[in-house]
């Protein structure tokens, strides 16, 4: 099961056309072509009707094509038997259709039971993926779809949807029915569980930043199907192919693309730290003019506890953590620079405090700092 | 009064407890004949109704014949078999196995078609056949449309399996047929009573396997909104309200 398994998948010359009609037709694709690399994740993204969930039903062909050939490692999913090749691909859709008369374990373990596994491995499994998914399987495992919360069916609609270990997901909105607090949630823990999974993902979104965030490429569709542009979200949002693609990623494009950057890619600040018990006289003589006289008090871990400003450092003696004003954001060196900007412009804060994996202070971060760090990117692409 | 006291007198009689023309002997022939006629009406509308519910086909079809099946009335139905199978069980059974299709029929259909459509979509999409989809999805969901459906049925059939006494059907009949020719009214009441009973029997029990499907997570109540049944099908029964 740790063995990383991924597939190709090509798109090559893929029309659907409703009899009857013109390709205008909502949901109709016209010769899309593109290839989805192994291992990546490539969005679909566009305005409703523009078929995306379409272009995604075929690969499971639970749409056919009306012409063109959908390769997945280069075998045509055409000449596959279709129960077979919808049991080698992972499905996970917006409303998640958890089967509301099986329990949880029995969900997750429905393709493993088609494949006919038998039951002590089916449990096995069941209990990993709950854990995969952040589930407590002696909790969830015999619980009703009824009884979970939005944000829990749709960790067991993607734990159902990997049980069988799938090289290729196909994923319809699959965030799309849970609030936006829980939807960023699912979509971290997601993208780090794709970082060991490496599966290719195909995702349909109409959500622009759900798309960048998400997407390793991103395949702009337009109406009419056409595709308007595949390219990475950089090159997207950088390069719009087209005035369609420009009004669709939207004007705020700059500040879009400060969420493809993290913390990790800018020069941190060193912080002036003081611990608890210092000698308030030797911390008076560090040069804290960087954060406007402003000292980090840590404690013995090198955790952050808060500010010490130039008026609340007594003139002598030990320091102590009720000297201490409020705290910055905390930020992770993979916060993006979009959610490091938001944090501080909500904290009404200029520096936000990076930390490493043990909490310990690794830096600081400025507003100017990351809006300084926009205006050189734009400048390198215009250039 | 004198009548209560005639038909107290009438079930105490030992005579009418024993023999072909008995108590238990007639409850016995009235519930075989009905149990039979529903059975072969479920595996006659069941297979039916399931493939229409998850093809979407033929749904025109199945109120066409629910429609003839309420507008035809079940005496016609019974006397229209004589001439083809003559008097007897042979003539009643076929009659009623066609009053008890339609109930099951519709309802079938309705609680298939009811189910929610992410969860189809679902199973195809992770490589459920067409009959494991109906089996595994639809199904469990349906079920207590279904048994609805054939609570109606069951209680139709126990209360007209009574008329098949006038084709010499046999059953709980025969002492309203009996008691009007030889103008015994206590007979007629008995009879009657006994029928009575027979059909609230079989809708309690009924109802109570319905409940107990509606209990089962997942499973579509009847009555629920948007539910199959009441009050837009002919054939709901005034079930138990959702749970």
């Amino acid at each position: 099961m740790s063995a990383i398994r991924a597939a190709t998948v090509t798109f090559d010359h893929v029309s659907k056309r409703y009899p009857g009609t013109g390709a205008a037709h909502p949901g109709a694709v016209e010769d899309l072509t593109l290839e989805v690399p192994a291992g990546k994740i490539c969005v679909l993204v566009g305005p409703s009707g523009c078929g995306k969930t379409t272009s995604l039903k075929m690969v499971n062909r639970l749409i056919e094509p009306t012409s063109g050939r959908i390769l997945i490692d280069g075998a045509d999913a055409a000449e596959r038997e279709v129960t077979d090749l919808r049991r080698s691909i992972g499905y996970v859709i917006q409303q998640v259709g958890l089967f509301p008369h099986q329990t949880v374990g029995e969900n997750v373990a429905t393709v493993p039971r088609l494949l006919g596994w038998p039951e002590d491995r089916r449990r096995a499994r069941v209990d990993e993926l709950l854990g995969l998914v952040g589930l407590e399987p002696d909790l969830h495992r015999d619980r009703y779809p009824a009884a979970l919360s939005g944000g829990e069916r749709q960790r067991v609609g993607v734990a159902r949807a990997l049980a069988a270990d799938p090289p290729l997901m196909l994923m319809d909105e699959p965030f799309g029915a849970v609030d936006p607090i829980v939807r960023e949630r699912l979509q971290n823990e997601f993208l780090r569980l794709q970082d060991s999974l490496a599966k290719t993902i195909l995702f349909v979104t109409h959500d622009i930043d759900e798309a960048i965030k998400m997407g390793d490429l991103i395949a702009v569709l337009e109406a009419g199907g056409r595709l308007a542009q595949f390219g990475t979200p950089d090159e997207i949002l950088a390069h719009p192919a087209s005035e369609f693609v420009g009004r669709f990623v939207g004007a705020d494009r700059g500040l879009k693309r400060l969420a493809l950057a993290r913390v990790r890619d800018l020069v941190l600040l060193p912080a002036v730290t003081a611990q608890l018990g210092d000698d308030a006289a030797r911390v008076r003589r560090l040069d804290a003019s960087d954060s406007a006289g402003f000292v980090l008090l840590v404690d013995d871990e090198g955790r952050p506890i808060g500010w010490i400003g130039p008026r609340q450092l007594p003139d002598s003696g030990g320091l102590a953590a009720a000297m201490a004003a409020p705290m910055s954001p905390l930020l992770d060196r993979r916060t993006t620079l979009k959610d490091a900007l938001a944090m501080l412009i909500d904290a009404e804060v200029q520096v936000g405090i990076v930390v490493d994996e043990r909490g310990s202070v690794a830096g600081l971060v400025t507003a100017d700092e990351i809006t300084a760090y926009a205006r050189r990117e734009r400048e390198a692409q215009t250039a | 009064m004198d009548l209560l006291r005639g038909v107290a007198t009438w079930f105490s009689d030992p005579g009418n407890w024993s023999g072909s023309n008995g108590v238990p002997w007639r409850i016995g022939e009235h519930v075989v004949l009905s149990a039979l006629a529903v059975a072969l009406a479920v595996a006659i509308a069941l297979p039916a109704g399931l493939a229409i519910g998850h093809t979407g086909r033929g749904e025109r079809i199945a109120t066409a014949v629910a429609g003839l099946g309420r507008a035809v009335p079940s005496y016609a139905l019974l006397i229209l078999f004589v001439p083809l199978f003559g008097l007897g069980f042979s003539s009643a059974l076929p009659a009623l196995i066609l009053l008890a299709i339609p109930p099951i029929l519709v309802n079938t259909v309705a609680g298939i078609r009811a189910v929610e459509a992410d969860g189809v979509e679902a199973g195809r999409g992770m490589g459920m056949t067409g009959v494991q989809v109906l089996a595994r999805v639809e199904l469990p969901a349906a079920m207590p449309a279904i048994v609805a459906g054939l609570r109606t049925s069951a209680v139709q059939v126990v209360a007209t399996a009574t008329l098949a006494a006038l084709v010499a059907g046999g059953g709980l009949g025969r002492y309203i047929v009996d008691g009007f020719a030889l103008q015994q009214d206590d007979r007629i009441l008995a009879g009657a009573v006994l029928v009575a009973f027979l059909a609230i029997g079989t809708d309690r029990a009924l109802t109570a396997a319905q409940r107990r499907f509606e209990r089962r997570p997942g499973s579509i109540p009847i009555g629920a909104p948007g539910a199959p049944g009441a009050p837009s099908s002919p054939f709901a029964p005034p079930g138990p309200s959702a749970v």
